[in-house]
């Protein structure tokens, strides 16, 4: 029992450093394998007040920048939204006010990135809306060109979102033109590219072909804009094709996004 | 709490403060550089520890340190994992290293302690543990033993460059 003791008092740093390693271990495997954490990630309060302050020290510069864009979308949005209202002014019922004609499966809510990775394995991001805003797991998270991730840890005031360009996202999407449908995943280190599987060979592809979300989930909504084909190719004798996607969002851009929180799910099947 | 812990504590706070929201930040740049590179400064807090401080609580020390980075960089355990072992490593160093009339106790590596030469190598070999661990855990496997020597090349040039800057130019004493 002393030699066991006087042992242990001995390589007491050794032994530490060992038993240490193990739980880093652990944390890392348990990390991966369920991606999520335990107790410690960057939705937590704390870190979630840092990252805010130094980002709005670097948005002051950006200002102008961000108005000048966000008017843009903005002018887009309400083109569209003319558009739409006189398209359906035609189809409404005579009888009824337009604004009872109009359903509303969708709400978003905007928030702010404070914290973005993209050249990681495992890429994730941190916004400034938590809980207390709506914010639940699950929910899709759009930006302006684009998608961008989705919800993964929610707290109180900050929640962290996987990014699409990580191992674990795969994303429905489709080819505008004809509608077929594959899985969008990210396999390299390119933050600019992602990979549409599953694309079966008799489908016809076209370099530049619009690739959209295809609304098979309750993530994103349909039609969403991603990005457009780079290449296409096939493997070695297999029934479908490889596609190469270049994406419109710039990830390592990410500033302002919109999260989704789908209202109505009836509706939204119909 | 005596001075000199208070002058550790209060480094190890703004290193820590420019690993996260600086240098993390200049990793999201868009040069090709930083698909590979990473520039780490935050070992240095383990570095700079005290000669007299044992081995022990500079492995725990370590580890928190590491936990912490980890929590900033969403990379749970890999960065603990990589500078427990970079404590440990430090202490088989200092060994090796030790120069013949031993250390002043109550010193820390520095250049003022112990010159350029001796920092530079001591730094060199520690940063080059700490950043390959980092690597091989990120990925979890030596199956891309290519990418991470690569990864641990490029991070470790960067690394070195901040930190003898920071050597340099702050020259701290203790």
């Amino acid at each position: 029992m002393n030699n066991l003791l006087q042992f242990v008092i001995r390589y007491s740093a050794f032994l530490v450093f060992l038993l240490l390693e193990v739980i880093a271990l652990l944390l890392v495997v348990r990390y991966n394998e369920n991606q999520k954490s335990i107790f410690a990630h960057s939705s937590n309060k704390f870190v979630g007040n840092l990252y805010s302050v130094a980002e709005d020290v670097i948005q002051y510069n950006r200002l102008q920048v961000v108005a000048d864009s966000l008017s843009g979308q903005n002018a887009l949005l309400k083109e569209r939204i003319f558009n739409l209202e006189r398209s359906l002014q035609r189809f409404a019922p005579v009888d009824k006010p337009l604004d009872s004609c109009i359903l509303e499966p969708f709400h978003l809510i905007d928030a702010q990135v404070i914290s973005n990775s993209i050249h990681q394995r495992n890429n994730h991001f941190t916004i400034d809306k938590g809980s207390l805003d709506g914010i639940q797991t699950g929910m899709g998270v759009v930006s302006p060109h684009g998608i961008a991730g989705i919800i993964d840890h929610v707290g109180t005031k900050y929640s962290t979102a996987i990014s699409i360009l990580h191992s674990a996202a795969r994303v429905s999407a489709s080819i505008k033109r004809n509608g077929y449908f594959g899985s969008l995943v990210w396999k390299e280190t390119d933050p600019g590219h992602m990979i549409l599987e599953a694309i079966p060979r008799q489908a016809d592809i076209l370099i530049g072909d619009t690739i959209v979300t295809s609304g098979y989930s309750f993530i994103y909504p349909k039609d969403l804009f991603i990005g457009t084909v780079e290449r296409f190719w096939t493997q070695g004798g297999s029934n479908y094709y490889t596609v190469e996607v270049r994406l419109q969002e710039d990830i390592a851009r990410l500033d302002r996004v919109y999260v989704i929180e789908i209202m109505d799910k009836d509706l939204y099947i119909e | 709490m005596n001075l000199s812990a208070l002058r550790h504590i209060i480094r190890g706070v703004l290193l820590l403060l420019l690993q996260v929201l600086v240098l993390k930040r200049i990793g999201l740049g868009e040069s090709w550089i930083w698909e590979y590179g990473n520039i780490f400064i935050y070992p240095v807090i383990i570095f700079l520890l005290p000669f007299r401080l044992s081995r022990l609580y500079v492995i725990l020390i370590g580890f928190f340190i590491g936990l912490i980075i980890d929590i900033f960089y969403d990379t749970i355990g890999v960065h603990a994992f990589a500078l427990t072992a970079t404590a440990y490593a430090r202490g088989l160093m200092l060994a090796y290293m030790e120069p013949r009339g031993g250390y002043q106790l109550s010193m820390s590596p520095t250049i003022f302690s112990m010159g350029l030469n001796w920092v530079l190598t001591f730094t060199f070999f520690t940063m080059l543990i700490h950043v390959f661990l980092y690597f091989s855990v990120e990925v979890f496997t030596f199956v891309y033993i290519g990418q991470i020597l690569l990864k641990t090349l490029i991070t470790l040039v960067l690394s070195m460059l901040v930190i003898m800057g920071y050597h340099l130019l702050f020259n701290p004493r203790t």
